[in-house]
């Protein structure tokens, strides 16, 4: 509580901590598997099920956390390739001489950058076909510019610091200066910004999954889930509800977290 | 020419360079927005070459014979050398051109032409509530001096952005379905609810961000010297908020409002299909699982430099409103 924003980064890492323990914890010791057919269809919260039943008698309290390592993990690889890709080919942009490559690339780059990143998902799911290996394929390929765009224009003030001036002129080898001076400063800010873009993720994966573009039925996954529960909105909200608050939860957890880490470096 | 001038006088010699200056922005940043939506158009067009294997095959299933595969092939061109099919294509979209959908044997341009007027009076909608929301939002919050309401702002913000929009419209209709409310998700009708969808659009996301912005370069702009000979001065209240504080402080949000826009826009995939509003977002989902591909192509083009042209403006804007804006 000391400094200003310590208080959101504990709220959130803890909100982060229960929903990815509950998504180890339930897996291994919950009585009902995520596609066993537990009981009668659409039953209400009970001691018996705890989120009570979907359409098909399938037991949401353990679909809703069988679904953690799908969301969380495809929202994690989403995340971590570009985040390096990007990265790398930042800082190469940032430091590199030819301005002729640099200024071409860095318009694909804006290209890239163009597209609404649903919009390019989507139709790119046309062309892989549905399934959540192909959001993977399609965030790898097109989300580095992203993080390119970030890690060129901080490898740029980077390399132009005295540090790393005295860097070369104490003689240290490139390679050097580069993986123990320009690497981490840079990949300093792009961190900062992968933790908002696992939000922005995580949404994702589960918003194709709702549209029937990544995880499709029967697979536990938030998305598909809320979809499955639309048709009995109003007879059995529970279906689509109890995967819509998980799904809340872990992005307003990430956001929590975010936000205090801003704060506390006094951003907006 | 900047040094004649500065011979003749001062006055004189900073009319001539601004106007130099604000030719030369204004080219500037055409000519980016112009190398962008180039790349734009290579990107739609190489689309559907990330497809493993074949997309004619791909786009008719496995059952089809070769004749019909070779008779696409043909169709989409796919026979001749990838620079032709590039400049095909290329050309295609300067003239507005984009080939023939493959499930409704329609041209694709007249997919757009009809969907594409109902997606930008959303978006439209989604723009005006959003500044309706953000400004009066950010002038309180920026001048309030109570911690509480500090607090509720960041926490709130913080929780928005992480909102999922597509849930946040199933509740929404679960509450306005209600038949109190008299709403219909079936079109035409839901027209008239318009204000719906892009309720959900503008509370997802961006407006969070935007108000965030807004009101921390307004409690800047209190800080500056002017403000408060302002005060000094007795102005009238509206003034001082409108003139005083608003305007020198619109340009970063007015820019990122622009960024906000096009996230705006590339949502109106999934919230038009849940209002079943008829736009290209619903049209580009239609043609996804029909594996429509030059449908496909045309509409993620469509979006690409709808949010070049957005930004390109949004740029000018903040430009005009703050002439040390440098992007």
């Amino acid at each position: 509580m000391d400094e200003p924003g310590n208080s959101l980064v504990f709220t959130g890492s803890t909100m982060f901590v229960i929903v990815v323990s509950a998504g180890i914890l339930v897996p291994l010791f919950y009585r009902f598997g995520p596609y066993d057919f537990v009981g009668e269809p659409l039953q209400s919260p009970s001691w018996a099920y705890l989120f009570g039943t979907d359409q098909l008698g399938r037991d949401i309290f353990s679909r809703t956390f069988h679904a953690v390592y799908r969301d969380m993990g495809v929202a994690f690889l989403g995340v971590s390739i570009p985040f390096i890709t990007g990265t790398l080919i930042g800082i190469i942009l940032g430091i590199s001489k030819s301005k002729k490559t640099t200024s071409l690339i860095g318009s694909v780059i804006d290209g890239i950058n163009a597209f609404p990143l649903l919009i390019l998902a989507v139709a790119s799911i046309a062309f892989l076909g549905p399934g959540l290996s192909s959001v993977i394929i399609i965030l790898s390929l097109v989300n580095w510019a992203r993080y390119a765009k970030i890690a060129r224009t901080k490898a740029v003030v980077v390399s132009k610091a005295n540090y790393i001036e005295a860097a070369y002129t104490l003689g240290y080898p490139k390679r050097r200066i580069f993986r123990k001076h320009i690497g981490p400063n840079v990949s300093s800010e792009t961190i900062a910004y992968a933790l908002s873009d696992f939000i922005i993720v995580i949404l994702l994966v589960a918003g194709l999954s709702f549209l029937g573009l990544a995880a499709t039925p029967p697979a536990a996954e938030w998305g598909a889930m809320i979809s499955e529960g639309r048709p009995y909105l109003i007879s059995s909200p529970w279906v689509s509800t109890f995967p819509g608050i998980a799904l809340c939860w872990s992005a307003i957890s990430l956001s929590l977290v975010v936000d205090g880490l801003n704060r506390r470096e006094g951003k907006v | 020419m900047a040094q004649a001038a500065g011979a003749t006088g001062k006055t004189e010699q900073k009319v001539v360079d601004n106007r130099k200056v604000f030719a030369f922005e204004i080219g500037f940043r055409l000519i980016r927005a112009m190398a962008v939506s180039f790349w734009v158009t290579v990107i739609a067009f190489l689309m559907m070459r990330i497809a493993p294997g074949d997309p004619a095959r791909a786009a008719l299933g496995l059952e089809a014979t070769e004749e019909e595969v070779a008779i696409l092939r043909k169709q989409l061109g796919l026979d001749r050398p990838l620079y032709e099919q590039f400049i095909n294509f290329f050309t295609g979209v300067l003239r507005g051109d984009f080939g023939i959908s493959l499930s409704f044997n329609r041209e694709v341009s007249d997919i757009i032409f009809t969907a594409l007027p109902t997606s930008l009076w959303l978006v439209l909608l989604t723009f005006i509530m959003g500044w309706s929301i953000v400004i009066p939002l950010a002038l309180f919050v920026a001048t309030s001096k109570s911690v509480i309401v500090a607090y509720l702002f960041r926490s709130t913000t913080a929780i928005s952005i992480a909102l999922p929009n597509f849930f946040i419209a199933l509740i929404l209709i679960l509450l306005i379905g209600h038949p109190l409310f008299g709403y219909t998700p079936e079109f035409p009708e839901n027209l008239g609810y318009l204000w719906l969808p892009a309720f959900v659009m503008v509370s997802s996301g961006g407006i969070a961000i935007m108000t965030r912005i807004l009101a921390s370069s307004i409690s800047d702009t209190l800080k500056e010297e002017y403000v408060e000979t302002g005060v000094f001065r007795g102005i009238s209240r509206f003034r001082f908020l409108f003139y005083y504080l608003l305007k020198p402080s619109l340009a970063p949000t007015v820019a990122l409002a622009a960024f906000g826009l096009g996230t705006a826009i590339g949502t109106t995939a999934i919230i038009e299909s849940i209002f079943s509003i008829p736009g290209v977002g619903t049209e580009l989902l239609a043609a996804v699982n029909g594996r429509d591909y030059p449908t496909v192509q045309a509409l993620t083009f469509i979006f690409g430099v709808m949010v070049v042209f957005i930004s390109f403006i949004g740029d000018l804007l903040a430009y005009w409103l703050d002439r040390r804006v440098k992007l």
